[in-house]
């Protein structure tokens, strides 16, 4: 009896040790998922907070060459197939675990996601050519003055909004006026907007009206710009007009919550918003005094899709398209038979940054500090050499990022300088370098002081979210081990993202226990990287500046810089300085994979793509995978 | 009985209140708030700046609290950060999908729990009572976010049965009887997987308390005097038995709360569990208070509601 309820209580306490461990494994979940709702639109600058990368990159490791892929492979257009039948519905997804916000007018968006919708209705103005430049093909025209400061752009004359009325240059300083409201409430206002003339004046309320924005006449709109700057042609003019005989009404600071953004958005693109479920889906109608012509689809149903099942909507034909594929799924759905999968380069790039320096608050600027752990360029350079991030690419992404050289990515083939020679993976000349530089053991615990004989400590920060987040700090850190350097994880763990960007100095108030970080950057349509290095700019995390780096930017967006070939020499000047100088060396080029169902035709995710309304489908319904 | 009731609110009171503070007070405490996502170099820090000063980000914790509790005096619980608009609207929104979510889930459970309880009691240790048994530990086993996936997959997506995602067709007029059948179609997959999991506590209760009453000397005496074998069950036993299922109640509300976070995520059924969800990753502190705030009520009176019903049917509990 008594040996029976031993064993009993043996049993017993074994289940509460089974628990107790398996309590203790069950740390990693996918904390930061839900941040996606807040990543900016693809086509402007903005943060990568490291979500997608989390959901990427299971155990393809194992399937070595032959399981690698390469952006190349991939068309941005759709190839056709079959005969297009009359009308029919486009099914397009969002993949999100979030409700989408459903602040639908461009001026007062702050998610992807409803730029995602915006971009289905409410067209823009200026489209733009493959170099992101703006072009004279869009519902305005534009010419510049000579001293290429005014801009003169002419609304084509059959561009109407949905409820008949024409879009005039009244609509379109409209929505200057709008944003440049001192009662306004999103987030555009910046120096996009200084810039024109008369704007600060009416900003603070001293003027009545912006004095460089003048209406000409109905379809005729001039603005003066206080700084010629080549930025202007890629995305600096805001072009999207604001129907003034629908808002002309409202108080400014009343807008975003009004039913005329929430409820019964309008724009001129070709199709209009029909109904709106809140948070889950929008119906939209063809419209059939589109400017362009008359939509060949009947009408496009917009709706979320959760990323845990999105790959099975593809199969079921639930989605005909997404606004973003997560990459690791690919691997695995690579010969889907109903789907063809498009890609091209992702604006983006991944990154390790070095701490240079502070924020200045008061002056708004980056101040360098010598006496920084990472002030020497020699430690950079060695800890650059010492990482294989071509191994990365394959290992934890199939290949499908890659070995990043400068900080201008080849999405910008313009300006993107395939020549520079960066460092790339060779422990040996790191510990060259080191060596040289007096990085040397002298304590004998296998890990290098620093010239002066003190323990180097490197603090690494990186950002939680998703399976890869962790092994890939791991990895960075054993192979900086490997070349004697002691990198160690900031707090011995992985950062979530508000805490993370809170510490790399997003509000100015850098964390002094952050040596060295991992992030990633969207690039913006205009190559201009001042907004991330200029020595003026908040997120200039590494905290870096130099007088040739601020030149450089500066000559960059000056006058001379509207000939291309200047800039483009001028941005190769940059790129090379930034590989001597490393203050972030980046790691990973991306790539941008998006599915699109077999019976859709004219479909394209290319940048200079602005034809919608050519889209077509040789079904009724989505074609199911076999 | 009144008395128990009134006093019983008295004590929940301040319960609320300590609630509100906690929950204002560890809001405050995360990490970044709504406008930290947007880091994004096109966009002016001083604009974001502005913005921060204008929502009142920038004033001390008591400051806004009792700006909070004065606006919530009024019926108004600030405004989305993150959707502009009013949160009371916000809520309504959702609160009315979330509702019918629970209704029917309550619904599933019960509908599931009683027979199940019932066979299983009544024929204890019999294969049958196994099998039920062995159902409600792989229940009790069984992760709800696993579970909901696993259904989504096989039902939603392999045999196509039910929608897969969204509480409505899209493009369906409100009102129309397409539009209460669409979303009565959308509810069903996740309600019965919140179900098929909630019911399994109610399955085994109901059985042990079956079990438990079949041996008391009352049924043997209503034995004794010839009651035929259903009688037995119908009249006494269940009755008997159901009382303190009736009980559990209010706690399978509060319980409830808990699932929908991840059945409506995984659904993306926008409800409450997924406003809560999306609110505290996107840093939406108005929503967020006022989410918790009402799950906190909404628990406390379930609470309230099983205390009730419990001094209903046992007056030894009622407090003198």
């Amino acid at each position: 009896m008594k040996k029976i309820s031993f064993s009993k209580a043996l049993f017993a306490l074994m289940l509460i040790l089974l628990l107790a461990l398996a309590a203790c494994s069950g740390g990693s979940d996918d904390e930061g998922s839900g941040d996606s709702g807040s990543d900016d639109a693809g086509t402007e600058e903005g943060t990568d907070e490291g979500t997608d990368e989390g959901e990427e990159g299971d155990s393809e490791a194992a399937e070595g060459e032959d399981g690698l892929y390469s952006i190349e492979d991939f068309s941005t257009d759709k190839t056709n197939e079959g005969e297009a039948i009359e009308g029919g519905t486009l099914q397009y997804g969002l993949v999100t675990d979030t409700a989408f916000e459903g602040t639908l007018n461009w001026n007062f968006y702050s998610g992807t996601y409803d730029a995602e919708i915006l971009g289905w209705f409410g067209e823009s103005l200026l489209s733009n050519d493959d170099k992101y430049r703006y072009t004279n093909d869009g519902a305005a025209t534009y010419e510049v003055s000579d001293d290429n400061r005014t801009f003169t752009f002419t609304i084509k004359d059959n561009v109407n909004w949905h409820d008949g009325e024409p879009v005039t240059a009244e609509d379109w300083a409209f929505s200057f006026e709008v944003i440049g409201d001192p009662e306004y409430t999103g987030v555009r206002y910046g120096a996009d907007f200084t810039n024109i003339e008369g704007m600060e004046a009416y900003n603070a309320g001293e003027a009545d009206s912006i004095s460089g924005i003048e209406v000409v006449d109905e379809k005729t709109l001039k603005i003066t710009y206080i700084k010629a700057s080549p930025s202007l042609l890629t995305g600096g003019i805001w072009p999207y007009a604001m129907p003034k005989h629908i808002f002309g009404d409202i108080p400014v600071a009343e807008m975003d919550s009004s039913p005329e953004v929430r409820e019964n958005p309008i724009g001129f693109g070709p199709f209009k918003v029909e109904s709106i479920v809140p948070g889950e889906s929008v119906t939209m109608v063809k419209n059939e005094d589109y400017w362009q012509g008359e939509p060949k689809l009947d009408g496009v149903t917009v709706k979320v899709v959760n990323p845990s099942t999105v790959v099975q909507a593809f199969e079921t034909g639930e989605v005909d398209a997404v606004d973003s594929f997560p990459a690791d799924q690919y691997p695995d759905n690579a010969d889907m038979s109903n789907v063809e999968f498009l890609g091209m380069i992702d604006l983006a790039y991944t990154y390790i940054g070095f701490k240079l320096g502070t924020w200045d608050s008061e002056n708004a600027e980056v101040v360098m500090d010598d006496s920084k752990k990472m002030s020497d360029v020699n430690l950079r350079r060695a800890m650059w050499y010492a990482v294989d991030n071509d191994a990365v690419g394959k290992n934890f992404y199939n290949g499908l990022r890659w070995n990043a050289t400068t900080l201008i990515p080849p999405s910008h083939p313009e300006y993107h300088d395939e020549t520079i020679e960066t460092p790339t993976y060779d422990p040996e000349e790191a510990k060259r370098i080191l060596d040289e530089a007096g990085y040397v053991d002298t304590n004998g615990d296998g890990m290098r002081e620093n010239p002066e004989g003190e323990e180097l400590v490197i603090n690494f920060a990186s950002m939680s979210g998703g399976d890869t987040a962790e092994p890939l700090a791991n990895y960075y850190i054993q192979s900086w081990n490997a070349v004697g350097l002691d990198v160690q994880l900031l707090d011995g763990r992985l950062q979530e993202f508000n805490t993370f960007y809170d510490r790399v100095g997003q509000s100015g108030e850098d964390d002094p226990a952050v040596d060295i970080y991992q992030g990633a950057w969207g690039v913006g349509y205009d190559v201009n990287p001042q907004g991330l290095y200029g020595h003026k700019a908040l997120f200039n995390f590494p905290r870096y500046e130099s007088e040739e780096n601020t030149a450089l930017l500066e000559d960059g967006v000056s006058e001379e810089s509207f000939d291309v070939e200047h800039r483009k020499q001028v941005y190769s000047d940059w790129q090379k300085l930034m590989v001597e100088e490393i203050p972030v060396f980046p790691t990973l080029y991306r790539s941008l994979l998006a599915p699109v169902n077999n019976r859709v035709q004219n479909y394209s995710i290319a940048v200079d793509f602005n034809a919608l309304h050519e889209i077509a489908v040789t079904e009724e319904e989505p074609i199911a995978a076999e | 009985m009144w008395k128990f009731i009134v006093r019983r609110l008295v004590i929940t009171f301040p319960q609320i209140i300590l609630l509100s503070v906690l929950v204002f007070i560890m809001a405050q405490m995360m990490p970044g708030d709504a406008l930290s996502g947007m880091i994004d170099p096109n966009i002016d820090p001083a604009a974001i700046e502005k913005q921060r000063e204008n929502l009142g980000l920038n004033d001390p914790w008591h400051e806004r609290y009792v700006d909070w509790v004065g606006g919530l005096l009024q019926g108004d619980l600030g405004e989305s950060f993150r959707f502009k608009m009013e949160v009371t609207e916000l809520v309504e929104q959702r609160l009315i999908n979330s509702f019918w979510l629970g209704v029917a889930t309550l619904f599933f459970t019960y509908l599931i729990a009683i027979p199940l309880g019932i066979i299983s009691g009544r024929w204890n240790d019999t294969w049958g009572d196994q099998l039920i048994t062995g159902y409600t530990y792989i229940g009790f086993a069984t992760p709800l976010f696993i579970f909901a996936l696993v259904m989504l997959w096989v039902f939603g997506f392999q045999l196509q049965w039910f929608p897969t995602g969204g509480s409505v067709e899209p493009g369906l007029t409100p009102g129309s009887f397409d539009y209460v059948w669409s979303k009565f179609q959308h509810l069903l997959l996740p309600a019965l997987s919140l179900a098929l999991i909630a019911t399994v506590n109610t399955v085994q209760y109901l059985r042990s308390e079956i079990v438990d009453t079949k041996q008391k000397d009352f049924i043997i005496t209503a034995r004794a005097k010839g009651a035929s074998e259903s009688r037995v069950y119908n009249r006494h036993i269940f009755r008997n038995s159901l009382l303190p299922i009736a009980a559990f109640f209010g706690f399978e509300i509060t319980g409830l709360i808990g699932g929908t976070v991840f059945v409506e995520q995984i659904f993306g059924y926008p409800g409450m569990g997924l406003l809560f969800m999306e609110s505290i990753l996107l840093r939406d502190y108005t929503v967020v208070i006022a989410v918790v705030l009402l799950f906190g009520i909404a628990s406390i009176l379930g609470a309230l509601i099983s205390d009730i019903i419990l001094s209903l049917v046992d007056p030894r509990i009622r407090i003198k």
